[in-house]
């Protein structure tokens, strides 16, 4: 089922430009995104470059500058269809053993048992926001709010990739080993960011990224 | 046929091309060479592609062989090395390649004819070690050219030094050019004058990643919504210390950004080595 939408979707969207060549969208929906994301890769505006992903943010990057004039005709062309679902997405099950270092100090920062935390951070459908921080890191949106934590005052020097984290109001796994402050709850084996895939050139994101925005993440316990 | 043949790495040393756009909504850095201007002129004086694969010298202490009778130019911070920065020349094979010392800026570029052949990852020769992307160079790799000394064509290497109007000293004191970065608004106008008022320092705690800067601590808003991130980005901490995002920086962060500099400019801020003084001026 697709929905008609007018041409209006975008007009009148906030525009702020940053650097010489590169170009902001605020205040976006997951749905108005894929309307952008999709219209950048069947017709972009002339001169595009790429677009970044942000948490309700898209940075589009041209080749030259002032090219505002050109995002703005663009936007308020945009003749799309916003598709039910986001039926581009997938659902990927993630096996994690819950043995993270940092388990007992959330269940005491929360007030929960070490085994609610486990329940709680494994129950929900998360829903991949955007990629970013590194190559494959997910931020996933859906974390419960019981688990909602600052960041640790001091970060750990290396995080080994696997490591299955919270943050904030995101949950998130780490793909490659980085300095990072999240809360280590458990790992996981499962690939998220393959570099060897990435030998020669790329046609398909899937072969080096097991993740992509708007993907569903459900945690399974092992 | 091999070209050269590395006998040390000195502080730092890995092959770069452009890098591999395209790929910041997965995460992955843009990456490549830290002062695109010099590899491209290392690249010219070969009648290279300005993007073709150069090695990326890191101050002082990386040796090379030269493993067969070739031409080399070299470009960007003054290494000390027997072939002047800006210039190129025949080196025939035997002939060992030294940086032994840090005259002027941070990163030198060397390139061979057609390039350097290196395996490519997203497309991309660029190394990014964090990530695993490229091949880290050690002791005894070798490296090919595109082309051998024997189908170079000779003549094509018409002028074998860079204009002077275009060659750089980056020992000279330098103010950049800003533009006000997207949470511009967000900050104090004591920060927005302290910025530019100000003389800033480049910390030792710089790398590819991001050029921290050491002054007077700015006005710290509210941190935001994470956000994508360009290189050249002024991002301001907690500590209220600017960090400028490098290439093989994060493609996205909650820090606010106060400004970011002219994609020209950028270039030159890498070369700028810990301890050197800048300033920046504001356009609109």
């Amino acid at each position: 089922m697709a929905q008609k939408t007018n041409s209006s979707l975008f007009q009148g969207a906030r525009i702020r430009p940053y650097g010489e060549r590169g170009y902001l969208l605020d205040q976006l929906s997951i749905s108005k995104r894929f309307v952008i994301e999709q219209a950048l890769s069947m017709t972009p505006p002339d001169g595009f470059d790429e677009y970044v992903i942000g948490a309700d943010n898209l940075l589009i990057l041209f080749q030259w500058p002032e090219s505002e004039g050109v995002l703005h005709e663009w936007l308020s062309g945009l003749q799309c269809e916003i598709l039910d679902g986001l039926n581009h997405s997938r659902r990927i099950e993630v096996p994690v053993r819950y043995d993270g270092p940092d388990l007992a100090t959330v269940a005491v920062a929360t007030g929960l048992s070490e085994a609610e935390v486990v329940a709680i951070h494994s129950a929900p459908e998360y829903r991949v926001r955007m990629m970013g921080f590194a190559p494959g890191f997910p931020y996933l949106d859906g974390l419960d709010e019981r688990l909602h934590l600052e960041r640790k005052a001091s970060p750990r020097d290396r995080i080994e990739p696997g490591s299955v984290g919270i943050g904030g109001s995101h949950a998130g796994i780490y793909s490659v080993a980085s300095p990072g402050g999240w809360h280590l709850l458990g790992r996981t084996d499962f690939p998220l960011f393959q570099a060897e895939q990435a030998r020669g050139t790329v046609s398909d994101a899937r072969q080096v990224f097991a993740l992509a925005a708007g993907d569903t993440v459900k945690f399974l316990v092992i | 046929m091999p070209v050269i043949e590395i006998i040390s790495t000195g502080v730092g040393l890995s092959v770069q091309d452009y890098g591999r756009p395209g790929w910041r909504r997965f995460g992955v850095p843009p990456g490549g060479v830290m002062d695109r201007s010099s590899a491209a002129a290392a690249n010219r004086l070969l009648g290279n592609r300005a993007d073709a694969p150069v090695l990326e010298v890191l101050m002082q202490g990386a040796k090379l062989r030269v493993l067969e009778d070739t031409w080399i130019a070299i470009a960007g911070a003054d290494l000390g090395c027997a072939i002047a920065p800006w210039t190129a020349c025949a080196v025939s094979a035997g002939t060992i390649l030294q940086f032994p010392m840090n005259r002027s800026g941070l990163w030198a570029y060397v390139a061979v004819p057609g390039g350097f052949d290196a395996d490519r990852w997203f497309g991309s020769a660029s190394v990014d070690s964090r990530n695993g992307l490229g091949r880290p160079l050690e002791r005894g790799v070798q490296l090919s050219a595109v082309t051998s000394a024997s189908s170079f064509k000779y003549e094509r290497v018409g002028r074998r030094v860079l204009a002077a109007e275009l060659q750089r000293d980056f020992s000279r004191p330098m103010e950049f050019e800003l533009l006000p970065g997207p949470q511009f608004d967000l900050f104090s106008s004591q920060a927005r004058a302290d910025l530019v008022s100000s003389e800033w320092t480049v910390s030792p705690r710089s790398d590819r990643t991001g050029f921290r800067l050491e002054g007077p601590a700015l006005n710290v808003p509210d941190s935001i919504r994470s956000e994508p991130v360009l290189p050249g980005s002024f991002q301001i901490p907690g500590s209220g210390l600017p960090i400028v995002t490098m290439v093989d920086g994060p493609t996205v962060g909650g820090y606010a950004k106060i400004a970011i500099l002219r994609e020209a400019d950028l270039d030159w801020l890498a070369q700028c080595r810990p301890g050197t003084k800048i300033g920046f001026n504001l356009c609109s």
